[in-house]
């Protein structure tokens, strides 16, 4: 019986790009602002990698297809590069590949890299993309904001909530984030708002305002990792280790079927429960320290809270103004400023939020530091709530 | 068993836009408009045309119908395609067998009168679903932009339990060019009125009219209601010249629909059907390039059937467009910036559409012979039990909706913003995430029931290509 990857793979180094619009950047300038850093950070030389993945997603308008936009970049010495795409949850994958290969002993050091160039589309906004020959047919040309803005007529409508309640605590998280962010030299939107400027913002698809709404940004994030005993040779004692990483995608049942409802995210109640078994995690709201889920919009962030297990059914609301969440709450979420203040630049984000967890457990994340976390958190949500990909990961600290 | 009228329907679309909206917009151009602005008129929505207009009309017209009709006719001078059979996408969507013979009749406003003489001539044991729909648009500041609605009719025509019996039918060919329409062009050239009413109605009408009713054996005085597809003012006139009582001729519903064209005369038929008691002597009239006219007499089976069926229910529900602009880019005439979004290639892979034609035209998804649940689209493992190639082919289309999460999208494109759409519950288990149609912004809730009408989803315009889906529409009108 397999018993998973839990503390089998050490992170030992981790970069982060600036994300913003980065007119100046293409994708390769971001990659190696994060390569750079993470190389440093492990100590190692570039030759010392032996396999590598990237995440990547939109290739049509970002770096191109195949294995080939890092291994140029990067000038790699024709070490094996695979290109995962497994939409908003790419740069988590890219990790899975990278932790994977180092757990199954087929290489001592691998490298993760997720990076998107957004900013080149000419209009703000994700690019308009195909589904497909056949869902071009039938399927509404739906965005983003317009597929999540959904959960919340649906929560609201299943826990009777009143919406301009449900409002308010979208809001707050809002609030709370670019709180954050505004703490993040590394985030895109610095600036802290208000509730009321949250609550007056443009309708983008009701009941999601502008403030609802993640940016859209550039950026890269990277991770170097080894196995724990290879980490320990190379002398780290307090290393982050992976406890989990699991991934749920979608089969049809929350669109084709009436059993879902529409309020909740299905595979990430699955992921969720997997990912605890692997970690060893058995009471989410006292173990789990702090969290980066996939707040691409208010919402999104409100519903996972319950999805997670963190939140009891129908009481995020009250936890979200309850301050649980905020910086000085018991679990905090977003404490980099998520994506919210980040954006998503899609291949990139799930490293970034490994990103976080990895500086607040090593006591380097600076204004933002909490109080000695053990145990974080990172969550992706790729697609629409009704047909998605959904990961979760727990990293935790290790003491070898 | 008897050879007549069996069924009628009609529909008319959501949209109206009033007169007056119009004449304020345009009298800088045409101060004349201002006389004419009374009334409002109808208007098909960005997703509508002819053929989507004659579906609505045609199942209008098939409501309680137990068989599909073994031939197709659709009559319009507004069929959006040149080359594809255009009953063809009619037949689908109405889920007919293959075996049934499509027919698209165009080039005159009388193509459908036209049609129905030619029915009353030659009764066959097959029957026939008529259809008239026309969605004519019209120059801005024109006279015609004014008058023209956009609506359908049908009637379904064969063996059976006839509603109406053709009693006689006639038709009178003259090469009157009072207005016409080049193959290559988007507007009537229309000629002077007075010259149309006095050469053309006043004398041409009354040489099919008396044709009709010799073959019926009937006198104008035993007429019980005149249709006819013109003005009162024009009806005048031609109850002087055919010395009928102008008291009549019925409504012809332009004060609150317009005048639809090919489908007029059909859609005043079903109309005055609405009301008609057993034993009506109805004289329907055609014109253009000469005319038609048929005599019929309603059956005592009308009164059994007449509720369900007519553009009443479709007249009652009505949306008004509150700006002359959005009026003109809904029909395409003003070329509206709807930014980088609306720049989407909507190329259609045609081998795609034709291996899944019936799922997406006739919206068939598939029911589970294993554990009934119904799921829409149709695939090859079933979502609920996941037992693999169970699945046997159920039309949606019929079924009534309620809605689980909806959004107004303001991000999106789409012709009428806001992009509205979202997840709708269907019975036995299916479940799909559907774009809305016909929606205000607001007026969807969690919990609101739909039904679903066949719609343009999406206009290919680089390939003068459209394609057709089914959208959850108000309840309220079917």
């Amino acid at each position: 019986m397999a018993k998973g990857i839990r503390d089998k793979v050490a992170i030992i180094g981790m970069g982060c790009s600036r994300f913003g619009e980065r007119w100046d950047c293409g994708p390769e300038e971001l990659i190696l602002e994060a390569f750079k850093e993470a190389l440093a950070d492990a100590g190692i030389t570039r030759d010392e990698i032996e396999m590598a993945w990237l995440g990547l997603f939109y290739q049509e308008q970002s770096a191109g297809k195949s294995a080939l936009p890092l291994s140029l970049s990067l000038r790699l010495n024709n070490i094996p590069v695979t290109r995962v795409e497994n939409m908003c949850a790419t740069g988590t994958e890219a990790l899975r590949g990278a932790v994977y290969a180092v757990a199954a002993g087929a290489c001592d050091i691998a490298l993760a890299v997720g990076v998107e160039k957004l900013k080149d589309t000419g209009y703000a906004g994700l690019p308009e993309r195909t589904k497909g020959t056949f869902d071009d047919l039938w399927l509404p040309n739906a965005t983003a904001p317009g597929a999540f803005a959904q959960l919340a007529s649906a929560y609201a409508a299943k826990h009777r909530v009143d919406m301009q309640d449900l409002k308010r605590a979208m809001a707050h998280i809002s609030v709370k984030s670019h709180a954050n962010g505004s703490l993040n030299p590394k985030a895109h939107l610095r600036r802290t708002i208000t509730e009321e400027e949250a609550l007056n913002a443009g309708m983008v698809a009701y009941p999601l305002g502008l403030m609802d709404c993640c940016g859209v940004s550039d950026g890269a994030a990277c991770a170097i990792v080894t196995s724990v005993e290879k980490a320990r040779e190379m002398g780290l004692k307090d290393m982050v280790t992976v406890k989990a990483m699991q991934l749920a995608p979608s089969n049809g049942f929350e669109m084709s079927n009436t059993g879902w409802d529409g309020s909740y995210l299905h595979t990430t109640r699955v992921a969720a429960q997997r990912a605890y078994a692997e970690a060893g995690v058995t009471d989410p709201r006292r173990q789990i320290n702090m969290m980066e889920v996939h707040d691409c919009f208010s919402v999104t962030e409100l519903v996972v809270m319950e999805d997670l297990g963190i939140s009891p059914e129908g009481g995020a609301i009250k936890d979200v103004m309850d301050g649980v969440f905020d910086k000085d709450g018991a679990i905090p979420c977003q404490i980099d400023g998520g994506l919210k203040c980040f954006g998503h630049p899609i291949g990139a984000s799930g490293l970034r939020m490994a990103y976080e967890m990895y500086l607040q457990l090593l006591g380097r994340a600076g204004d933002r530091q909490l109080k000695h976390p053990s145990l974080g958190l990172t969550h992706n949500l790729g697609g629409h709530p009704f047909r998605n990909v959904a990961s979760v990961s727990v990293f935790g600290l290790h003491s070898a | 068993m008897a050879y007549g009228i069996l069924s009628f329907g009609a529909y008319v679309p959501t949209l109206r836009i009033p007169r007056k909206a119009i004449a304020e917009a345009m009298a800088w151009a045409s101060p004349a408009l201002k006389g004419l602005a009374k009334g409002e008129r109808a208007f098909a929505n960005w997703d509508e045309d002819s053929i989507t207009l004659a579906v609505e009309a045609a199942r209008d017209c098939l409501r309680g119908v137990a068989e599909r009709p073994d031939q197709i006719q659709l009559a319009s001078t507004t069929l959006p395609f040149a080359d594809r059979s255009n009953s063809g996408v009619v037949a689908d969507a109405l889920l007919c067998a293959e075996r049934t013979t499509t027919e698209d009749l165009a080039g005159s406003r009388r193509a459908a009168t036209s049609a129905l003489v030619r029915l009353g001539h030659n009764p066959g044991p097959r029957s026939t679903l008529l259809l008239a729909a026309d969605c004519r648009d019209a120059r801005p500041a024109s006279v015609q932009e004014m008058n023209y609605g956009h609506g359908a009719a049908a009637l379904l025509v064969g063996q059976g339990e006839p509603i109406a019996l053709i009693k006689g039918a006639a038709s009178w060919h003259d090469d009157m060019v009072d207005q016409y329409r080049a193959a290559d062009t988007d507007y009537d050239y229309v000629l002077e009125e007075r010259w149309i009413r006095e050469e053309g109605y006043n004398k041409l009408v009354p040489k099919a009219v008396a044709a009709a009713l010799a073959e019926a054996g009937l006198d104008i005085g035993e007429i019980h209601r005149v249709v006819f597809p013109a003005s009162s003012a024009t009806a005048k006139g031609v109850a002087k010249a055919i010395r009928a009582n102008p008291d009549l001729f019925i409504d012809p519903l332009l004060a609150n629909c317009g005048d639809c064209g090919t489908a007029q005369p059909l859609l005043l038929l079903a109309h005055a059907l609405e009301t008609a008691v057993a034993g009506e002597k109805i004289l329907v009239i055609g014109f253009g390039q000469g005319a038609d006219a048929l005599v019929l007499e309603t059956t005592p089976r009308l009164a059994e059937v007449q509720s369900a069926h007519g553009p009443a229910a479709y007249i009652a529900q009505r949306r008004v467009c509150p700006a002359y602009t959005q009026f003109l880019s809904l029909r395409s005439r003003l070329e509206v910036d709807f930014g980088l979004r609306a720049e989407r290639d909507n190329r259609t892979a045609q081998s795609a559409f034709y291996r899944r034609r019936k799922d997406i035209t006739g919206m068939v998804g598939g029911r589970c012979t294993r554990c009934n649940t119904l799921q829409y689209p149709r695939s090859q493992v079933c979502v609920k039990c996941g037992e693999m190639e169970t699945q046997q082919d159920e039309s949606l289309s019929a079924l009534q909706g309620r809605v689980k999460s909806y959004t107004e999208d303001w991000l999106a494109y789409t012709p009428l913003p806001p992009y509205i759409y979202g997840n709708v519950e269907f019975p036995d288990g299916a479940n799909c995430m559907l774009e809305f149609t016909d929606f205000a912004p607001g007026e969807v809730k969690v919990g609101s029931s739909v039904r679903m009408v066949f719609r343009i989803k999406d206009f290919d315009p680089k390939r003068h290509f459209r394609r057709y889906f089914w959208k959850p529409a108000p309840l309220s009108g079917a």
